[in-house]
């Protein structure tokens, strides 16, 4: 540890729990470093997490940080902000005559989306969440562009003028400015906020054509609204970080995570709130693709399982899927964003017998952290997840949590047969077995059908599992799908953060025109050229050039008088030529016909482009993970134990072998069935598959 | 012992009465309507309403003749006669 | 059986129907079946016995479940693996012509085990007026094609004299040939999940989860009817075509643990194509039965056993063959929808248990408006407005109606963007917000609908045509409850000035600004060239409760949102207004002698 030159990569990631913390330096292990998060202060959090790391390097926070080359950060402030509706007093422009808009939610959509089929069916109980801005703050602007960006009605500067002086007077602090169109044609939204700055200059505004320039008004204002609603929150909050470790001697660079799964310098996230929305499951999902890139694995279906919510995504072919209608707290917003589907079912979920029909159900309601679990012993009298883990021989009472605290199985064995096995008619044992049935095969159901939205093959897919609960439930509903096998990683509990030292630089520009398939090719360097221009810029500003540079070309194709649209990526070189063309027409075809089915290709209506994207990006040093020699399969000296649990294919509880993870050697074999304890989780092997622990202290079943 | 018999009424002692001031209307079981106090309105002069609206349909409002509590209202043409709405046993 | 089992299993065929739904999605791939989810898929026993209903057009599941039935009789001995029918005729089953049911039989090692079923509305049918709503029909034989049951696949294959056949009759084939494929896509993956499913679990437990879900929905809904007490509760609804007056009557009965839906009183067909057949009266009447009593059960065959439908032949509510019908899901479909509502809405206002699901009617009468012409690129164009996909919410008894909010029977729709239609038709809107005064007085008022004008723009032909079915604009629909007001009523306006000019340059933010002369219509076909504008405004929810018990506070806000008037304020919930504050003194003493008023007009027959 006293090699001064040595330097680190240091990655926070704040969720909604807690403060996870990755330091890496190459040829060193890798340091994990865990504190609870302090919302709404999560500076706190990141200084306890970092220090977690730290101590266990017999360095201080200050030594860590100075010998630390790069900072890599994602936080969950912007969704808390929205979340706990504790965002800035919005106003928003629009253009005179739409002034509903973002209150009426294309209509009923606002009010079902984000339900659950079960509350959608209960109609009367529905409503849409009380939105951002009041309508008393919304004024119309006269002023119109038309749908080829065409300004058919100029910006009426003096009505403007007075709207924002009226908004000011009614105590707003942001303004968001969304107009018809404006993604053809930024001029009167431009003009918009230069008055706004004459007037005020201390009023924080955001324009849609910036923020969100896509079709669909209804979807760009309300992500114009919720980047102005959250907007100081943002910055100032990576303002204070910098200073934070600035005065904690940092002096390098500091990056924030994007819900696309890229970084961005600090200065240039501070401006985009709506940026960070989730950014947490999306470093999640870059952690899992780099890990795929590892293992030499291009098609991963990734999941968690925490506390409260069971979560999915899917790498195909090393591509990660984006969202189509990403929502935050039933608020629509349109941004590139990793997708990320969940149920709510985790490891508090709670276990709950169906009133009128006697069914056991699972979730979608959750007992957290407090009062948890009944086993916690916290106070919590409903039976979850856990507790069924607990009473189907899973987990072990006497080691959760690396033996920091103890389960109270008893407790837990009571309630769940009053509240549920004796309702059902069954043994504990039987009832906790059909629990973990019905929970995993809802499971199953979840990815099965996400698959299938996206034309994919679970069988095609290797599966990896993150999280505290995911490896108990993993290798059942992994078998069921048929997937080809499940890792679960060795940085699992701190999945995101890792994903975190495994990004890149990334902005994202796009263009959006309708042109016909196939078009002339001088229309192209006019939309490929100014983006270029400047994703080039930035990222020579930021230190990228040359080989540390990729731009990766994409283009949204669509068959005419169709919904559906395919971002396709541009694999011909530019400028593009009549043959790249039609590849990429081809490659459409083959993209749209695997995603939505066979016969639903729609030649004769004949093809549309609508939106032109770069994705460029500056290559940062990864860590390079260094493999360790094996020491053969006899895990033998990794038995700490032997204890009944329950077996799924025997419906059974079977005498098994229970492991110890710090004690297994790379190469180890494990014959199912067969509990892993490990520092932070448990794995359970099922009948007839084989663990193995790789070069990377992974651990993979592969199932037979 | 009253038993509920909408939003606005209550059945009590073999009456349909308002649940706001107990006041029979009506003998349980039959026609309450009858024995409330009724006012009409004309769609067409309720504001919100166009002038393709029929000149004729009305709002009829009935009321509780002690306190006059609106029991219910019901959308209807001058000749047709009211809705009947009725609670046979509980 | 098993609880765990069946819990497994149900939750699995909930996702069945969700999968064959995505798959309906995707394929189609038309702003209809994608924005306006104007499409159903369910799940049959071997015999027809509705499994499972999926949160789609809820007109449909007891429609779908008849075509199923109708199948099974008129193909007796000939269905085999593979099979795919189709049927359309609404007297055999169907609500109209344009809304195809694909019926597809599930087979497990040679033996029939299930049915699937689903539904779109194609882009054309081949009627007289294109889109598949009709007004200028005299009757069924001029709604376009019609089947009442024929074989499109045989055994794997697809017949393809009989396709070639069906798209020899149709506008826009290559629409329609794409809304068939994703309607065969659709029962082609729910017989796989069904299969795999029968294949996981056997066949003796798939059939016992069957009959249990279907007699557990049953059991639950008598439980829920024995709740409530006996009685009778009636509801009636108007509406207006060309001038001629059209009434649905209807008495609901409930005995014990059944409901019985008497429709007698009801006015004879009608000869526009507003009629319901009996399905589709069926259908309208559940639509609203499901969400509105059923919220928490299983949407099936046991839901309909306890019910019973009376409706004379020879009514709007079950016309006779020939009458034309192909508008019957915006027109008396929608009546009978609303009666359904309103009834059931009295009943679970009976029992403070039920207070809380009890609702005032939600939108109440679509205004189908399907624009067709050449787009501004030149190519062929047909589509509904889907505003009419945006409704607008009844009041509930804890809350205001959702403003612009949807609509009982179809859960999940929505509408298009301004953008997006621009970008696909020839117009430019004015203006589309919500309309002031439109939500049905209350203590708790309904919810807004809303108002549009849109004129041509950059028009190759200078501008388009439109179909136009809005039947009533002469009276409410949307019923109140508990003394709450109706919503206000729909209308439609044709602005026009008898010059052609296609650069139109106006802005106007009201009906009363546009410049031209303006014309009410509601039915047949019209233009929107030139200088034309066409309004549409559409009908608020009804309100809850009486109007003097709202809140003065809300009242004030509602104002300042401009949401209703200060007149509305005034006349109906009694609240003076002084700048933006409330005058409490006035308001209590016009709130009084309102009171006093009604007292005066003493009523009786």
């Amino acid at each position: 540890m006293s090699d001064g030159a040595k330097t680190y990569l240091v990655a926070t990631d704040v969720g909604g729990t807690c403060t996870d913390t990755v330091v890496f330096a190459v040829g060193e292990p890798v340091i994990l470093g865990k504190a609870l998060s302090t919302p709404p202060d999560f500076a706190h959090g990141v200084l306890d997490s970092i220090k977690s790391a730290a101590d266990q390097m017999n360095l201080t926070v200050e030594e860590l940080l100075a010998r630390t080359s790069l900072f890599v950060h994602g936080s969950t402030v912007v969704d808390n902000a929205i979340l706990t509706r504790d965002g800035a007093n919005v106003g928003l422009l629009t253009t005179e005559g739409f002034e509903d808009t973002l209150l009426v939610t294309r209509g009923g959509y606002g009010r079902w989306a984000g339900l659950t089929e079960e509350r959608m069916k209960n109609m009367v109980k529905t409503d849409r969440a009380a939105p951002l801005v009041e309508r008393n703050l919304i004024a119309g602007i006269p002023e119109r562009s038309d749908y080829k960006g065409a300004i058919i009605r100029e910006l009426d500067e003096e009505a403007t003028r007075a709207a924002i002086k009226r908004l000011i007077g009614e105590g707003v602090d942001a303004i968001a400015i969304s107009f018809l169109w404006s993604f053809y044609n930024q001029k009167n939204e431009l003009r918009a906020q230069e008055l706004v700055k004459e007037i005020d200059p201390s009023i924080y505004t955001s324009i849609s054509s910036h923020i969100a320039p896509t079709p669909g008004e209804y979807e760009r204002t309300s992500t114009t609204v919720i980047n102005a609603y959250a907007g100081d929150i943002a910055r100032n909050y990576i303002e204070n970080l910098a200073d934070l470790l600035q005065k904690n001697r940092y002096a390098g660079p500091v990056m924030i995570m994007q819900g696309y799964g890229g970084l961005l310098l600090a200065s240039e996230a501070a401006d985009r709130a709506i940026g960070m929305l989730e950014c947490g499951p999306a470093a999640g999902v870059i952690g899992s693709k780099a890990l795929g890139e590892l293992l030499n694995q291009k098609d991963v279906i990734a999941t968690d399982m925490g506390g409260t919510t069971f979560k999915v995504s899917v790498i195909q072919g090393g591509q990660i899927e984006y969202a189509r209608e990403p929502m935050i707290d039933r608020f629509h917003y349109t941004q590139p964003k990793i997708e990320v589907v969940s149920i709510g079912a985790g490891g508090g979920s709670i276990v709950w017998i169906e009133e009128g029909t006697n069914i056991p159900r699972v979730g979608p309601r959750s007992a957290g952290s407090r009062p948890g679990p009944v086993c916690y012993g916290l106070g919590g009298d409903e039976p979850t997840l856990t507790d069924v883990f607990m009473l189907i021989g899973y987990m072990d009472p006497n080691i959760f949590l690396g033996g920091s605290m103890s389960l109270d199985k008893e407790a837990a064995r009571k309630v769940f047969d009053t509240k549920i096995a004796k309702p059902l008619g069954l043994s504990v044992e039987e009832a906790a077995y059909g629990i973990f049935r019905i929970a995993t095969a809802q499971i199953t159901d979840l990815i099965r059908e996400i698959t299938v939205e996206r034309g994919l093959d679970p069988r095609d897919f290797v599966m990896h599992a993150f999280g505290g609960s995911c490896g108990m439930v993993s290798s059942t509903f992994g078998a069921e799908l048929g997937v080809k096998k499940i890792v679960i990683p060795y940085t699992a509990s701190v999945n995101c953060a890792f994903g975190l030292i495994s990004a890149d630089i990334v902005h994202e520009y796009s263009v959006v025109k309708t042109l016909p398939m196939p078009a002339s090719l001088s229309e192209f360097p006019p939309l490929f050229e100014p983006m270029k221009e400047k994703a080039l810029k930035a990222l020579a500003d930021e230190g990228f050039t040359g080989d540390k540079v990729i731009l990766d070309w994409s283009v949204d194709l669509r068959y005419s008088r169709q919904v559906h649209e395919v971002t396709t990526p541009l694999k011909a070189n530019l400028p593009l030529t009549d043959e790249g063309l039609e590849r990429l027409s081809n490659d459409f075809e083959t993209l749209y016909e695997r995603k939505y089915g066979k016969g639903s290709a729609f030649r004769e209506a004949g093809i549309e482009m609508t939106q032109f994207r770069l994705t460029a990006r500056g290559l940062m040093s990864h860590p390079d993970m260094s493999p360790s020699p094996t020491s053969g399969e006899d895990s033998s000296k990794a038995v700490v134990g032997r204890r009944e649990i329950f077996v799924e294919a025997r419906s059974a509880m079977v005498e098994s072998d229970i492991y110890d993870f710090t004690l297994l050697k790379t190469g180890n074999l494990i014959l199912g069935p067969a509990v892993i304890h490990t520092p932070i989780t448990t794995i359970v092997v099922q009948d007839k598959q084989r663990a193995v622990m790789d070069e990377y202290r992974n651990i993979v079943i592969e199932l037979g | 012992m009253s038993t509920r018999q909408s939003r606005t009424l209550i059945i009590e002692n073999g009456s349909t009465c308002c649940a706001e001031c107990k006041k029979a209307i009506a003998p349980a079981g039959t026609s309450w309507k009858s024995g409330a106090a009724l006012s009409r309105t004309k769609v067409i002069d309720i504001p919100g309403s166009t002038s393709s609206t029929h000149p004729d349909v009305e709002i009829r409002h009935f009321s509780c003749p002690a306190c006059g509590a609106l029991l219910d209202s019901e959308t209807a043409l001058p000749e047709d006669p009211f809705l009947d709405d009725i609670l046979t046993n509980k | 059986m098993d609880p765990i089992t069946f819990s497994i299993i149900r939750h699995r065929l909930y996702r069945v129907v969700e999968e064959a739904v995505i798959t309906l999605k995707h394929v189609s791939g038309s702003a209809i079946t994608n924005e306006g989810h104007d499409l159903m898929v369910s799940l049959y026993e071997a015999d027809g016995t509705l499994l499972l209903g999926g949160v789609g057009f809820l007109h449909h599941l007891t429609s779908a479940a008849e075509a199923c039935k109708s199948i099974i009789r008129r193909f007796e001995g000939d269905v085999h693996e593979g099979d795919l029918f189709l049927l359309n005729d609404p007297f055999t089953a169907a609500l109209h012509t344009s809304d195809i049911y694909l019926v597809s039989p599930i087979h497990y090692k040679g033996e029939l085990i299930a049915w699937s079923a689903c539904f779109v509305h194609v882009y054309d049918i081949g009627a007289m007026n294109p889109g598949g709503f009709a007004p200028e029909a005299q009757d069924v034989f001029s709604e376009g094609f019609s089947s009442p049951g024929l074989k499109l696949v045989d055994r794997g294959n697809l017949r393809q004299d009989v396709w070639d056949t069906l798209l020899n009759m149709v506008r826009g084939p290559e629409m329609v040939a794409l809304d068939l494929r994703s309607m065969i896509a659709c029962n082609n993956v729910a017989k796989d999940r069904m299969i795999s499913l029968v294949e996981k679990y056997g066949l003796p437990t798939f059939q016992e989860t069957c009959k249990t879900l279907v007699a557990q929905s049953e059991v639950q809904l008598r439980e829920r009817l024995r709740e409530f007490p006996d009685g009778s509760w009636e509801s009636r609804q108007y509406f207006d075509v060309k001038g001629e007056v059209y009434k649905v009557l209807l008495k609901m009965t409930k005995k014990d643990d059944e409901l019985i839906f008497d429709f007698t009183g009801s006015s004879p067909q009608s000869k526009y194509s507003v009629n319901c057949t009996k399905w589709a009266s069926l259908g309208g009447l559940f639509a609203p039965l499901f969400p509105l009593l059923c919220y928490d059960i299983t949407w099936n065959e046991g839901v309909i056993r306890p019910i019973t439908v009376i409706a004379p032949e020879g009514s709007i509510v079950n016309c006779t063959k020939p009458s034309p019908v192909s508008v019957a899901t915006v027109g008396a479909i929608q009546s009978v929808n609303n009666a359904a509502c309103t009834t059931i809405g009295k009943m679970l206002a009976s029992h403070e248990k039920y207070d809380d699901q009890t609702s005032a009617v939600w939108h109440a009468n679509h205004f189908a408006v399907f624009m067709f012409g050449k787009n501004q690129k030149g190519g062929d164009a047909i589509g509904i407005l889907t505003e009419t996909f945006a409704g607008s919410g009844g009041a509930r008894t804890f809350a205001d109606g959702v403003d612009i909010g949807g609509e009982i029977p179809n859960p999940i729709s929505r509408m298009a963007n301004v953008e997006t239609v621009e970008a696909m038709f020839p117009v430019r809107y004015l203006f589309r917000r919500r309309l002031q005064d439109s939500g049905g007085g209350g203590e708790f008022r309904g919810g807004t609908g809303g108002e549009l004008a849109l004129v041509p723009h950059d028009a190759p032909d200078g501008g388009l045509h439109y179909v136009l079915s809005g039947k009533g604009s002469q009276f409410p629909q949307s019923e109140g409850l508990a003394g709450g007001n109706p919503g206000a009523i729909n209308d439609y306006v044709w602005v026009h000035s008898p010059e052609s000019d296609h650069g139109h340059n106006c802005f106007s933010q009201s009906l009363s600004s546009i410049p031209g002369e303006k014309e009410a219509i509601s039915w047949g076909v019209f233009p929107l060239m030139g200088k034309d504008a066409l309004y549409v405004r559409w009908n608020g929810g009804g309100g809850v409760g009486d109007p003097l018990d709202r809140e003065p506070a809300s009242v004030v806000i509602d104002v300042i949102n401009e949401v209703i008037s200060p007149e509305a304020a005034r006349e109906i919930f009694g609240v003076e207004i002084q700048g933006e504050k409330i005058d409490a003194a006035k308001t209590e003493k016009l709130r009084k002698s309102i009171r006093e008023e009604r007292l005066l007009s003493k009523g009786g027959k």
